[in-house]
């Protein structure tokens, strides 16, 4: 990185962040305009409870909202000057994440892929669906619910993805199709709404890692809303053909939103070809 | 020259900026873009392309040797441009005008093809944020 600085400002990281700093805060007077931009983007914090979350008229805690994935309750991607705590879902010192067991020949098949393998691999590469769990697990983007007694509809912004939780106790059928947000039961735990799911498209990946699934993969997703602006939702993985054993999630916050939900149709993806090209020149290379 | 080293100082901020903080992009930079290859644009706005998974802007740059190319940058997916305040009235608006760009050429040796890091429209200064900057 350092091959890339001008000499005359090559000092130390820490004082290059102090520099930079004085620079894009102090450097950028280009007009009213700008000075009133830099403002707001450096008073995104981290939004407060705001209060008891509502509740339905069944006295179940109502999850509905538009919900942001981070602490801010706003958009915090491509921002400088944010409050590091508001970007996160949450702290990895404080509450951190396991990492997945795999069972060997899992592990095996994912170390053996390529960077360029890899990347092909993803659901956002590929504009395909996130399913279920990824769509908690790797969205940047908000999500809609729309909660009634019967029924939690889940409205993504990425891909104008949806989906439709039924809540009012039915089962899950004996032999559901595979679907990328599985098909779904669910039941209450205090304030907490547990959804159960079985039957997932094997096309879909757990995280962007590599992180495949099987055909026995059960997902529990567990929803709380501690208060008005937060939504805390932790996923459990159980996929005994892919998993030594079962995978939680840290208790991700998603916040409380005003702004505009988005639309994104994934039509021009560049990403297939370039990568392709960049996959053919490493096979030659071999 | 002091314009510069103001311009590659915040560059280098916004990557440090990005690179400290998750991912929160439509897939990987590193796997598609040359951090060894990030360098400042200078030119002309020529065009925009406001699409999904990635916007693309395409500036008009004097070589070294005095030949005029057309870049074209990819930027983030359009919804993370909105929630950090650019639009495309924002780009229509600068159509025709100059445009500073910090940019790492893709790795696959495509020519004139970037991904954009960060921009600023000469018109108003803002450094606006494009993408994953990792150099």
């Amino acid at each position: 990185m350092s091959a890339r600085i001008h000499p005359g400002v090559l000092c130390g990281a820490a004082v290059a962040l102090l520099c930079a700093y004085v620079v894009v805060v102090h450097g950028q007077r280009g007009g009213a305009a700008a000075a009133q931009n830099r403002t707001t983007e450096y008073a995104i914090k981290v939004m407060p409870p705001g209060g008891p979350p509502p509740r339905l008229p069944d006295g179940h805690v109502d999850l509905s909202g538009h919900w942001l994935p981070n602490s801010a309750g706003q958009g915090v991607s491509g921002r400088d000057g944010v409050d590091p705590a508001a970007r996160r879902q949450f702290d990895p010192r404080a509450t951190p994440e396991e990492k997945p067991a795999f069972q060997p020949w899992a592990e095996a098949k994912i170390k053996a892929m390529t960077p360029v393998e890899l990347e092909l691999s993803k659901s956002s590469v590929n504009c395909m669906p996130r399913g279920l769990p990824a769509i908690w697990l790797q969205n940047p983007y908000s999500t809609v619910i729309v909660h009634t007694p019967t029924m939690m509809a889940q409205l993504y912004e990425v891909l104008n993805n949806w989906r439709l939780v039924y809540t009012d106790g039915r089962p899950v059928p004996k032999d559901p199709e595979p679907w990328f947000h599985g098909t779904s039961t669910t039941h209450w735990d205090g304030d907490t709404l547990v959804v159960n799911s079985v039957g997932f498209d094997e096309r879909t990946y757990v995280m962007p890692t590599g992180w495949f699934h099987s055909d026995a993969m059960k997902v529990t997703e567990r929803y709380t809303r501690p208060s008005k602006n937060y939504l805390i939702v932790q996923i459990t993985v159980d996929d005994p053909k892919v998993l030594a054993k079962p995978w939680t999630s840290a208790s991700r916050r998603w916040t409380l939103g005003n702004g505009e939900v988005y639309e994104f149709y994934c039509t021009n993806n560049h990403e297939l070809d370039e990568l392709g090209k960049l996959k053919e020149q490493e096979s030659y290379g071999k | 020259m002091k314009i510069l080293s103001r311009f590659t100082i915040a560059a280098v901020v916004a990557g440090v900026i990005a690179s400290a903080t998750p991912s929160f992009a439509h897939h990987s930079f590193a796997a598609e873009f040359d951090a060894s290859k990030c360098r400042d644009f200078s030119g002309t706005l020529t065009k925009v392309e406001w699409t999904n998974p990635h916007g693309f802007f395409h500036v008009d740059v004097k070589d070294q040797d005095g030949a005029v190319h057309n870049w074209s940058f990819q930027t983030y997916a359009l919804i993370t441009l909105r929630r950090a305040g650019t639009s495309l009235e924002l780009f229509k608006q600068n159509i025709g005008k100059e445009v500073w760009v910090r940019g790492c050429e893709a790795k696959n040796g495509r020519a004139f093809y970037a991904a954009a890091g960060s921009l600023k429209f000469a018109s108003d200064g803002v450094l606006r944020q494009m993408g994953q900057l990792q150099d």
